[in-house]
């Protein structure tokens, strides 16, 4: 509402159509089915698993969200509002479980704690929504953190001399205004686990999506399967709705110019129990199930099985970055000009772009068949050479991968350019530079961490995906996940536990990437 | 649908070549076929220890495999959407009930081969020629010899109230599960097959996702009793020899352990259903052995040895009369569990 012009019409518009089709068309291909219910299957469901489903469902997303929304956005209180021995250090570590897939997670938290707690009581929805929230607390602590510290201390401090003490200052001033960046975690959080297949069947826990599965994979109705995964779509659609509600109208920029560190420094007992609370996050989600890994492969490797477990590491690295990468690049253009030119498009605008997220909200089976849907018919036009398929190729894997994971992007960019000051933009518009122009030499650069966060993001999770890499791999393309997949699916979880770790081991750079360019952001965006 | 469906297809066909291509597509097509005959396309869902075996074959028959892994159901659903386009020469299963719901979907093609006619049993075979057995595996019932004496030797006896959370089993979702209650209905009708599953269920069974970590919560005392693949005590004794747990063959006096089966069936629209067909025959006789002891599993072939740690738990009477007919029941099999809340 800040800055308005006119869009040109035409190109823009076509663009942004034909983006959304595309994205949206292997998700629309499958829930199309709704057209023409199978009421049938829908009366059985109803009388059987559907309402468990839905209670279970709702039950581990409101878990798991408030979990990540307290542990995330405490700990960002605690790296940011503080400043004692190790603070860089803690809050670099503390983004890294997201470099974890969860099944990983899941699997090594299900064998550790089986022995102590019985199998009978490790499978249950707590411990479920414990695994999940240790995995996904990252979301909001990542955003939560770049917010914190994009505030100026000087906002604190007028608080503060008006009378709040430290924690009231940060409660009633620096949340309401990070408010719009937990949500946004939140929201990344609530989707995962709408989504998720691989950990709620670890813990018996019987999801929608999980049921998406169940119905179509165990009696091949697949158009029950996909009126199912419907559900799951309006859920995501309700989030979002709720997502937006929460932020409001609200539109915080920065102004004034901040100092580099802003934490009260403390210590003694205060800086031991804020230690004690990061690393104790830390042990659970990264430090214990890394070294169960470790703990592994070394038995592996003393008992001469070193051939077994890591032969072919190089070429599996290969394929995961290969795919990761095309997949990250992709995302990254086509969110950029998605946001770009659907901003100042109004509604329509708005509602295209959400058409284009659609994938995120779907878990990834069901995306992987509509895209075999989608490319098959595609092949069947027959409008390239003969020879050429699309179904198969890594071309297909890549588009899947976007369909799923363009919303990461779109959300990141989209929100890191609505926080690029509105008088920036203003400026510029004003000196007569056209929209393109401001988009490309202000906003974007102005933007640019959030962009490098975003294709972090991105990139970890391409970098994780199972079910999509499972179904869609071309010949020739074996990322790591699947071989993970292969391993565990016999319960082997010795042969697991190198391509776990290099899943890890990729993913800690890119976290630290994620780190900086939050830093960045702090620098640029004010 | 389809019509809408393709108008929206039609709109995407722009940026459906352009996104891909953008996206650093440096190996091209994949799929497009190499050099016709010399090379055979598989989706498998087996894929313990599969390699090897088609290694073998490239060895004798000088023909390459390139194939995929996978779970057998989202193999066939693959299968299903790519149609005509599906670079697949041959499916391959680790269960008879996704193997046959492919078939019944018209994505594999009757093959008439007097090679595997021979050698694969009626009962192992698909009686279209659609898809063949290559060997045979059996779902028992496990026990622990530390705590159980006298161990349920039906399926249905582990509903006994004695029982009472005592008792392991593999979650619904998994065709091991599935196949298990398809072939309980095809042997004694869905009512009575419902009230055996709801005997289990009464007796509050522990669902773990894992046949192995089944094996190793008798071990460590979790449940006394449960239900599982026999192979899988093959590999734990060749890790452990004393590892506690024993075998029972259930309904030896009536219909037999149920029996299931790891399959192959050549594809509807294969590339290359020769080398296809030169694959399946091979695997059915000089890959036999190789391929069944790979996951310590009766050939299909029943005048082949299996491997001795398998003969060692003795002979059995399998129910494979049911086995041609799991797929069609697969469906009701599914709607039962859920009735009764199998997890």
């Amino acid at each position: 509402m800040t800055v308005a012009w006119r869009p040109g019409r035409g190109p823009g518009w076509a663009l942004l159509v034909v983006v959304s089709v595309v994205m949206a068309a292997p998700v629309a291909v499958t829930v199309w089915s709704i057209t023409d219910p199978s009421v049938e299957v829908w009366r059985e469901l109803w009388r059987t698993r559907l309402p468990g489903m839905i209670v279970e469902t709702a039950m581990l997303v409101a878990l798991v969200v408030t979990g990540t929304v307290i542990v995330g956005t405490a700990l960002a209180w605690l790296v940011t509002a503080h400043e004692f021995r190790g603070r860089r250090l803690l809050s670099w570590l503390l983004m890294t479980p997201i470099a974890i897939p969860g099944y990983v997670l899941g699997f090594v938290w299900l064998d550790t704690l089986q022995g102590p707690l019985g199998a009978r009581a490790v499978r249950s929805i707590w411990l479920c929504a414990a695994v999940l929230i240790v995995s996904l607390y990252p979301y909001v602590y990542v955003f939560a953190w770049s917010a914190f510290r994009e505030q100026s201390p000087r906002t604190i401090d007028v608080a503060r001399t008006l009378g709040r003490s430290s924690f009231a200052a940060w409660w009633r001033v620096v949340v309401p205004m990070a408010r719009p960046s937990i949500a946004a975690g939140a929201a990344l959080v609530a989707m995962e686990v709408l989504t998720d297949v691989g950990t709620v069947r670890l813990f018996n826990v019987s999801t929608i999506a999980d049921g998406v599965l169940r119905v179509w994979f165990g009696t091949g109705n697949r158009d029950a399967a996909a009126e199912l995964a419907v559900l799951l779509v309006v859920a995501a659609a309700s989030l979002i709705a709720v997502e937006r509600a929460l932020r409001g109208r609200a539109r915080y920029t920065q102004t004034g110019a901040r100092d580099a560190t802003s934490g009260r420094p403390v210590t003694g007992l205060r800086a031991a129990a804020v230690n004690v609370a990061g690393w104790g996050v830390l042990c659970i989600a990264v430090v214990v199930p890394v070294a169960r890994l470790v703990g592994w492969a070394l038995r592996a490797h003393r008992l001469g099985q070193t051939e077994t477990i890591s032969g072919d590491l190089g070429f599996h690295t290969a394929s995961s970055l290969k795919v990761a990468g095309a997949a990250t690049i992709a995302c990254l253009v086509i969110g950029t000009t998605m946001v770009f030119i659907a901003r100042d498009r109004g509604r329509w605008g708005a509602a295209l772009g959400r058409l284009a997220s659609l994938g995120y909200a779907v878990p990834g089976p069901v995306v992987a068949i509509g895209v075999v849907v989608t490319l098959a018919a595609l092949d069947r036009r027959g409008w390239w050479s003969g020879e050429v398929l699309l179904v198969g190729s890594l071309a297909g894997l890549v588009y899947a991968m976007v369909v799923r994971f363009l919303a990461v992007a779109h959300h990141g960019i989209g929100a890191s350019v609505s926080k690029v000051s509105a008088s920036a933009v203003a400026s510029a518009r004003t000196l007569g530079a056209g929209p393109l122009r401001v988009a490309t030499r202000v906003e974007l650069p102005l933007a640019r961490a959030g962009v490098i966060a975003a294709a972090t993001l991105v990139a970890i999770d391409s970098l994780k995906e199972l079910p999509v890499t499972l179904l869609l791999r071309p010949f020739g393309i074996e990322p790591l996940p699947v071989w993970v997949w292969q391993a565990t699916s016999e319960s082997l979880w010795v042969q697991a536990s190198v391509p776990s770790l290099m899943i890890v081991a990729i993913g800690m750079p890119l976290v630290g990437l994620l780190l900086w360019s939050v830093e960045r952001g702090a620098q640029v965006v004010s | 649908m389809r019509h809408s469906a393709r108008t929206v297809l039609s709109a995407t066909l722009v940026i459906g070549a352009l996104v891909p291509a953008g996206c650093g597509d440096d190996t091209g097509g994949g799929a497009a076929a190499e050099g016709g005959g010399q090379i055979v396309t598989v989706y498998t869902g087996r894929h313990y220890g599969i390699e090897a075996v088609f290694d073998k074959f490239t060895a004798a028959t000088g023909i390459e495999v390139r194939f995929t892994t996978g779970k057998d159901p989202e193999l066939r659903e693959r299968l299903i959407a790519e149609k005509a386009n599906t670079p697949a020469d041959l499916l391959m299963t680790a269960d008879a009930a996704n193997v046959e719901l492919a078939a019944a979907a018209g994505v594999l093609a009757p093959v008439a081969s007097e090679t595997l006619k021979k050698v694969i049993p009626t009962e192992l075979r698909s009686p279209e020629g659609t898809w063949f057995a290559l060997s045979r595996r059996a779902r028992v019932i496990i026990s622990s010899t530390e705590r159980v004496d006298s161990p349920p030797t039906t399926y249905a006896a582990l509903g006994d109230p004695a029982w009472k959370g005592k008792v392991c089993l593999r979650p619904s979702t998994h065709p091991y599960t599935q196949s298990l209650v398809a072939s309980i209905i095809a042997g004694v009708g869905e009512p009575a097959a419902e009230a055996v599953v709801s005997s289990w269920i009464k007796n509050d069974p522990l669902f773990i996702d894992s046949d192995t970590d089944i094996y190793k919560a008798i071990a460590t005392g979790e449940c006394d009793v449960a239900i599982a693949n026999s192979y899988y005590l093959g590999r734990l004794q060749t890790e452990d020899p004393t590892f506690p747990v024993a075998i029972t063959w259930p309904d030896q006096e009536g219909r037999g352990a149920h029996v299931n089966v790891s399959t192959a069936g050549v594809t509807a629209n294969a590339p290359n259903p020769k080398g296809a067909l030169r694959l399946l025959e091979w695997l059915a006789t000089d890959g036999q052995k190789m391929f069944s002891d790979a996951n310590f599993e009766f050939p299909a072939d029943p005048s082949v040895e299996p491997a001795a740690l398998v003969t060692a738990w003795g002979p059995f009477v399998g129910d494979t009369a049911a086995i041609v007919r799991l797929g069609e029941f697969q469906p009701a099999a599914v709607a039962l569990l859920s009735r009764v809340g199998y997890e």
